[in-house]
């Protein structure tokens, strides 16, 4: 479902003109010397040392797609990758996102968390978003792996959500019932919860090894 | 947009991105395994980011890389030293990464590199043969003839412009300076190592005074009339500092109304310009650069002082089979930034790996990312994303990409960018040591 939401949004030209590149005069850099230049930021093989920049490795290919291309259109808000995401054209970002989509999560930065939120954070995502993000958040099938997140990135993202900077009814990559049932999850979530349990959730997956 | 499929054979040989990287090697596999001989002169960010993808394209290549520090320490995040954020072992890499991939890491320096009989010298363990030589040697400094100047003066008044013993020392005389005291920095001429430096270092030494020394002043005395990143600093200095009212903690007095710098003297503490002498308690100086001093004895460097190269391999253009790369290259118009001597790196080991396997090397790809923190939770930051250009023989960054965090951004995005800032510092430590 996913997949074909990604499928349309191509269909009805989501990708088209975002990116700052046009199509490239030489013949296009290997997949390898294009994504090698993202691993001083986001670690070696996409794995990263933290304590805030994402790891990519493993990510759905999918996902990283629409992310960078969000980013260069500037749907997605960022700090400096709409700046970086603009520099590539469609084919570049297509070969980076298989790129990392290939390579394989490690889990090298131990971040600090507390057992208490940990314990909650496992009861809330198993009860609220273990549907999408399978297996305690490892799985990377159709969604993000969010096991092992940086846990400032994973907490900058759940406030974005909350201030509508991150517009999830305006996400033209999901369908319209993933929006509605990711917008009534995190509604739920801090509703019910409050602040404690969204740190919960950012420390479960956050410690995730 | 159509892709082209008619590739050149190194695509061919290298396979399917998904099949490269399934490998869990996040470089092509070369066709066969060439082996050959690299020498590698200066461990910074451009000499150990090129032996280190050197050695993940193909193990079997003999990589030397010979570098006179055991310790390095990086010049990124050494103004946070300066302000008492860091400490010097904080920035201290070791080479025992490159050691477990296998480079053969000398200690040593390197006295001459002849590309004649491809033989690099070295002052205790005699001489490297090359196939390859790659030169990353930083710079040197090019020390103007004002009165006091000389190389005995950086005892008194530091450069610290390349870190380690002349950080900790300017550290050390921040500490003791007294509350009240003036803090002066002559910043350098362009062009020079990491353009943006001297100004982070002013907005880290002036949040340290704001805690710590509060009635204590900076002034700058540049060379220039403008800088790099000036809105924003000049933002955040206003913003923190009180710049721009009577009350400032920082005074930048621009190359223009500073006139002639006459004296910079250690016996006096004062810098003398054409129209005012400041009298400092703590001076630093950052004199005019030049390419390393290895890369002046081995004729690699122009009459400015600079390396010429060839932008798709960064091989020198005075000596085939001899590369130069980071701040000692002409790289324009990439930075002398340390992303950028990484990614230089990466092109550099990509286009010697495809040579010593007889092939052609492959297109390139860079990128330049630089953060620069103002004061605690305020950073923002550049970014480019580069093609070759071959009409203008030019490193392009990519027209409508890039460019510098708004000058009006929010508070959360300055902090978000102190946070990218601290990861930025890790992963490039990763990706270039290991």
């Amino acid at each position: 479902m996913r997949k074909s939401a990604w499928k349309a949004a191509l269909a009805a030209g989501l990708l088209c003109g975002v990116f700052g590149a046009e199509t490239a005069q030489a013949e296009m850099a290997s997949a390898a010397m294009l994504s090698n230049t993202c691993d001083a930021c986001h670690g070696p093989n996409g794995n990263s040392y933290g304590p805030a920049s994402p790891s990519i490795a493993g990510m759905n290919a999918y996902y990283l797609t629409e992310t960078m291309t969000r980013y260069a259109s500037g749907s997605r808000p960022s700090t400096i990758m709409g700046r970086i995401a603009r520099g590539y054209t469609e084919d570049e970002i297509k070969a980076i996102a298989e790129h990392f989509a290939a390579q394989k999560p490690e889990r090298h930065f131990a971040q600090d968390s507390d057992a208490q939120a940990v314990e909650l954070g496992q009861r809330l995502t198993r009860d609220l978003c273990d549907s999408c993000h399978e297996d305690d958040g490892y799985a990377a099938e159709d969604y993000p792996i969010l096991a092992g997140q940086m846990m400032p990135y994973l907490r900058n993202n759940l406030a974005d959500f909350e201030s509508g900077m991150r517009d999830l009814e305006n996400n033209p990559t999901m369908s319209a019932k993933e929006r509605r049932k990711k917008i009534r999850t995190l509604q739920d979530l801090r509703d019910k919860h409050g602040a404690a349990g969204v740190e919960a959730v950012v420390q479960f997956y956050g410690s995730r090894r | 947009m159509t892709q082209n499929m008619n590739r050149r054979g190194f695509l061919k040989f290298s396979g399917s991105a998904a099949a490269i990287a399934g490998a869990g090697i996040a470089v092509p596999h070369i066709a066969r395994a060439a082996g050959g001989k690299v020498v590698v002169v200066g461990g910074g960010v451009g000499g150990a980011t090129t032996a280190r993808y050197l050695k993940l394209h193909d193990s079997a290549i003999d990589v030397t890389l010979i570098e006179p520090n055991a310790t390095y320490h990086t010049c990124f995040l050494s103004n946070e030293v300066l302000s008492g954020e860091r400490t010097m072992d904080q920035i201290a890499v070791t080479f025992d990464g490159l050691r477990g991939l296998g480079v053969n890491v000398v200690k040593d320096t390197v006295t001459g590199i002849d590309p004649a009989s491809k033989m690099v010298t070295t002052t205790g363990s005699g001489s490297f043969s090359y196939d390859h030589c790659v030169v990353a040697p930083g710079i040197s400094l090019k020390l103007d003839g004002f009165t006091g100047v000389s190389d005995a003066m950086f005892d008194t008044i530091t450069h610290a412009w390349k870190a380690g013993p002349q950080t900790a020392l300017l550290r050390r005389q921040l500490e003791a300076m007294p509350d009240g005291g003036t803090f002066c920095l002559v910043a350098p001429p362009n062009p020079f190592r990491c353009p943006p430096g001297p100004y982070e270092r002013v907005s880290q030494i002036a949040m340290y005074f704001k805690h710590h020394k509060p009635k204590s002043k900076i002034v700058i005395i540049d060379r220039k009339d403008k800088f790099s990143k000036q809105g924003l600093f000049m933002q955040a200095w206003k913003d923190l500092y009180g710049y721009g009212t009577d009350n400032s903690l920082i005074r930048w007095v621009k190359a223009a109304e500073a006139g002639e710098i006459a004296a910079i003297d250690p016996s006096t503490m004062t810098v003398a310009t054409d129209f005012e002498n400041v009298k400092a308690d703590v001076i630093n100086y950052i004199p005019p650069q030049r390419a390393g001093e290895i890369a002046l004895t081995a004729g690699l460097a122009n009459d400015s002082g600079w390396c010429e190269i060839n932008k798709l391999t960064f091989e020198s253009v005075a000596h085939p089979g001899i590369y130069v790369l980071g701040d000692a290259a002409v790289a324009t118009k990439m930075p002398k930034s340390g992303y950028a001597a990484n990614s230089q790196g990466k092109v550099c080991a990509a286009a010697i790996a495809a040579a010593l396997a007889g092939q052609e090397p492959g297109t390139p790809s860079y990128v330049n990312t630089c953060y620069s923190i103002a004061g605690r939770d305020y950073g923002f930051s550049v970014a480019a994303v580069y093609r070759y250009d071959a009409e203008n023989n030019a490193i392009a960054g990519v027209k409508g990409a890039g460019g510098l965090t708004p000058v009006d951004a929010s508070a959360e995005v300055r902090r978000r960018e102190v946070e990218f800032a601290y990861s930025w510092y890790n992963n490039i430590v990763r990706d270039t040591w290991g």
